[in-house]
């Protein structure tokens, strides 16, 4: 091959792995409701007070509280102590990709986790009560990504 | 996101036009063609109904009756566990190892007796067998697959060249008329032993005068339920295909013929 | 030194002129077994008999549809059509003429005769060799009337047990969950039929959620998950009384619940402060014993038949994985070594082998692998499926499917599946609801 040959195949090896990488699609998705794998949304919340949500999520498979999550538990540990004659149950909740046993397991660690972080700030364990529900009540009845993420959650109730 | 899709789409195809337009500037190479070679195409049954000295005969059937025995007490150990095509095989290595160095354990006595022969008389097939199976060395799957595969052909081509026996294209016809009608019973554990012998005598016509199984006694042992369902199947399927697709001449040397059944490399998947 | 032995052989033993021609027959078809099943010949006093009592035309023929369908849906058997039989029923079962079932292709011939005697129904049935021209087997019983579908049941038994020499799985029942109702807000029910899927029976209201059902040895008691009062526990509940009772008195919640296998205790899962242990109780002392102790989930325990050791599902590896133990709880060793998460481990009936559910790069698999964790084969790969159970001949596992929603959610539904243990004969058993969480009994015959 002479050296024309050589140069013009160069160029279009460059041409073509630029153009390749130009086509790189961002791991993280920019849906907007999911960080991680987990739902950063506002869907589905419920409120116990004004500023207070009762929900906080997790990642698949994962039962640590993300700092979202955290932020959530002290707003309602200090409406808590604020309401000292209130009860609640944490429900944990788990999405329906995994076996059913090993997610009523899952739900009842994920709760945990919860009441763990409230008892940190000053709530005492009998005002709080642990119910896990596994897959069973999903709340995004959809077989997506995002539907999967808001169903892994756990659920402050009032229980009085 | 979609957007994004459609640009790298979009940039793919170019990309692909590119590379179909840059084919051109690709020098073309000549093709070389290889010299032709002349092969001769040899007819099997030709091959096979070639006698060999009195002599030879004799000792070949010594060396038959002893392969036999131990082809026959290779059958039990064979722990040979079942696969889908489909399926994820994985911590299978070990056990195909072990199964292996066993056949290859029992295998070098057999390629002594038939080394032993080709001394004798120059069989010149048997020695390319073996000697290529003993060369390839690649993975003891192959060889010992190979050594397999060499057992069966000496254990056949004795029998052709012992003429006394079914010749290829013979023991092929009765064998895919049988085929045909052996149900095999899908129930059977395809982790046992699954051989059944039946010895045979034949009408001219091919029709039976009797059947016996062997390990008749096995049938009723506890345990071995499934072997006498086993029996039974092949009991049925010599019945069902009646008359049996035997040779036209030589009634002596096929009168008495024994079949052996062996479920196993079905069952296994 | 070979030499000199073959030399001496030839000497001392006198060769044959022709040496016996051995044929390998290592091939064979593998369709189902040509069988007949002639309907059972009926008297017509008996006839009339059993349609005041049961209301059934013909017992003779209905019993006999019963042994034909069991056998077709084994997958082994092909039963020919009734249309071309020759033979009327009465004259088949004392004489066959065997040309005329050979003549429609029939390898095997099952006859047989139903009476109506003393309030009871008496039954006798053969089954014929027809290519050998002989019986293989006959058998006669008496039961009451109302048991007539069990009649058919274990005739397929004896029949298929005869045929394969595995035993049968006919004359069992099916335990499991009637669901309903949007995926968000499900009605779940306990419920329990026969294994052809005849004589459903719903044995909850549905008021409160049901799960994980699973079947005594002895057949005759049910251990279950419950979220009555909202508190979701483990109960016993007899079938034939409708009593229920909690398990033990647990201070959290209790599920996962199998029978050990003499039906003496229960073994199930508590959870507690985000910790899932595996404990049994001792079903006539109560005896509580704790069998697993780590900080990872336990659960999904499940004897071996010989009651020895336990296998059951574990994170504690940082992922769902397949353990087996003594059961005693000591020796833990992991058997599943895969890519992809591992659980529900059901140990077989016949020790053999574990099934087990698999979840790989977002799809489910029913699997089977040997009690060492090795031969692990995928039998079947689906959207969503899990929890297989064993029929009681360790040859067919039954386990349930849920289909993918549509974006709207809708589209959701679950249904049970079967599938032998050869990967053959995947098809959906038919329920009259939505179902899940199936449990297969050992045979009632027993």
């Amino acid at each position: 091959m002479n050296l024309s040959k050589i140069l013009k195949n160069a160029f279009l090896i460059i041409l073509a792995s630029l153009v390749l990488t130009a086509c790189a699609t961002k791991k993280t998705s920019t849906i907007g409701q999911l960080q991680g794998d987990v739902y950063t949304g506002s869907d589905s919340i419920e409120y116990l007070a004004s500023g207070v949500p009762d929900r906080v999520f997790f990642a698949t498979n994962e039962t640590v509280l993300t700092t979202a999550s955290r932020e959530t538990l002290r707003k309602q540990a200090a409406w808590l102590r604020k309401n000292s004659n209130i009860k609640v149950v944490l429900e944990g909740h788990a999405d329906e990709r995994g076996t059913r046993e090993y997610n009523l397991a899952l739900g009842e660690r994920r709760a945990n986790s919860a009441k763990d972080y409230l008892m940190t700030y000053g709530i005492s364990s009998d005002r709080i009560s642990v119910l896990s529900y596994g897959k069973e009540r999903p709340v995004d009845s959809g077989s997506s990504p995002l539907a999967w993420s808001k169903n892994r959650r756990s659920v402050t109730v009032k229980a009085n | 996101m979609n957007r994004n899709i459609f640009i790298s789409f979009g940039l793919h195809i170019f990309l692909v036009i590119i590379t179909a337009m840059s084919l051109p500037f690709l020098a073309k190479k000549p093709i070389d063609l290889p010299p032709i070679i002349s092969v001769e195409l040899i007819q099997i049954t030709d091959k096979t109904n070639i006698p060999f000295a009195p002599k030879a005969k004799k000792i070949i059937e010594k060396v038959k009756k002893k392969e036999k025995k131990l082809v026959s007490e290779q059958a039990p150990p064979k722990k040979i566990k079942k696969q889908k095509p489909d399926a994820v095989p994985l911590p299978d290595e070990k056990i195909e190892k072990i199964k292996k160095i066993k056949d290859e354990k029992q295998n070098p006595e057999k390629e002594e007796t038939e080394i032993k022969q080709i001394s004798e008389f120059e069989k010149k097939e048997l020695f390319d067998t073996n000697s290529i199976a003993a060369l390839i060395d690649k993975s003891k799957t192959e060889s010992a697959e190979t050594n397999k595969k060499s057992d069966k052909v000496t254990q056949d081509q004795d029998k052709e060249m012992d003429f006394t026996g079914l010749t290829l294209s013979e023991e092929d016809a009765l064998k895919a008329q049988i085929f045909g009608c052996w149900s095999i019973p899908l129930g059977l554990p395809f982790n046992e032993d699954l051989l059944v012998r039946i010895k045979l005598q034949l009408k001219p016509d091919g029709s039976i005068i009797k059947t016996e199984i062997l390990d008749h006694a096995r049938m009723n042992r506890p345990g071995q339920g499934f072997y006498k369902v086993l029996a039974e199947s092949a009991l049925r399927a010599i019945k069902l295909c009646q008359p049996l697709r035997v040779p036209s001449t030589g009634y002596e040397r096929w009168k008495d013929m024994q079949l052996n059944f062996d479920a196993r490399e079905m069952l296994e998947g | 030194m070979l030499l000199r032995y073959l030399f001496i052989l030839l000497v001392i033993i006198p060769t044959k002129a022709f040496a016996l021609i051995e044929v390998d027959i290592t091939r064979g078809n593998l369709n189902p077994l040509p069988v007949a099943v002639s309907p059972l010949s009926i008297d017509n006093k008996s006839k009339e008999n059993f349609k005041k009592v049961l209301k059934q035309e013909d017992l003779g023929l209905e019993i006999s549809t019963i042994v034909e369908n069991n056998l077709r849906q084994s997958g082994l058997f092909n039963p020919l059509n009734k249309d071309a039989f020759l033979q009327e029923p009465d004259v088949a079962n004392l004489k066959p003429r065997f040309e005329d079932w050979n003549l429609i292709k029939a390898q095997a011939l099952v006859t047989g005769k139903v009476t109506f005697v003393d309030e009871k129904l008496r039954v006798e049935f053969r089954l014929w060799d027809v290519l050998a021209g002989k019986e293989m087997m006959a058998l006669a019983f008496t039961t009451v009337p109302s048991n007539w579908r069990r009649v058919g049941h274990i005739i397929t038994d004896k029949v298929y047990e005869r045929l394969t020499g595995e035993k049968g799985y006919f004359d069992t029942r099916i335990i499991y969950i009637a669901e309903e109702g949007p995926k968000t807000n499900r009605i779940k029910k306990l419920a329990i039929m026969d294994q052809d899927g005849f004589n459903n029976k719903y044995l909850t209201l549905g008021n409160e959620l049901v799960l994980t059902p699973r079947f005594s040895p002895t057949n005759q008691m049910v251990t279950y998950l419950s979220y009555f009062r909202n508190l979701p526990r483990v109960y016993l509940l007899d079938i034939e009384t409708g009593m229920q009772e909690v398990v033990g008195d647990f201070p959290g919640m209790t599920f996962a619940p199998r029978f050990s296998p003499d039906g003496k205790k229960i073994i199930m899962s508590f959870a507690k402060d985000g910790n899932s242990d595996i404990y049994t109780m001792d079903l006539e002392n109560r005896i509580v014993e704790r069998i697993t102790n780590h900080p990872s989930i336990d659960t999904s325990p499940s004897y071996s038949p010989d009651g020895k050791r336990i296998t059951f599902n574990s994170d504690r590896s940082g992922y769902q994985q397949i353990y087996v133990m003594d059961s005693n709880g000591k020796n833990v060793k992991r058997i599943s070594f895969g890519n992809g998460l591992y659980g529900t481990p059901v140990w077989s009936p016949r020790g053999d082998l574990i099934a087990f559910t698999k979840l790989h790069k977002g799809k489910f698999y029913i699997g089977v692998m040997r009690t060492d964790g090795t031969g692990e084969r995928l039998l079947t790969e689906n959207f969503y499926q899990e929890a297989p159970s064993w029929s009681p001949n360790g040859r067919v596992l039954i386990f349930y499917r849920e289909t993918k929603t549509n974006s709207k959610g809708e589209g959701f539904s679950a249904k049970l599946w079967s599938i032998d243990l050869t990967g053959y004969n995947e098809k959906m058993v038919e329920t009259e609801t939505d179902a899940s969480d199936p449990s297969w009994s050992s045979l009632l015959s027993n």
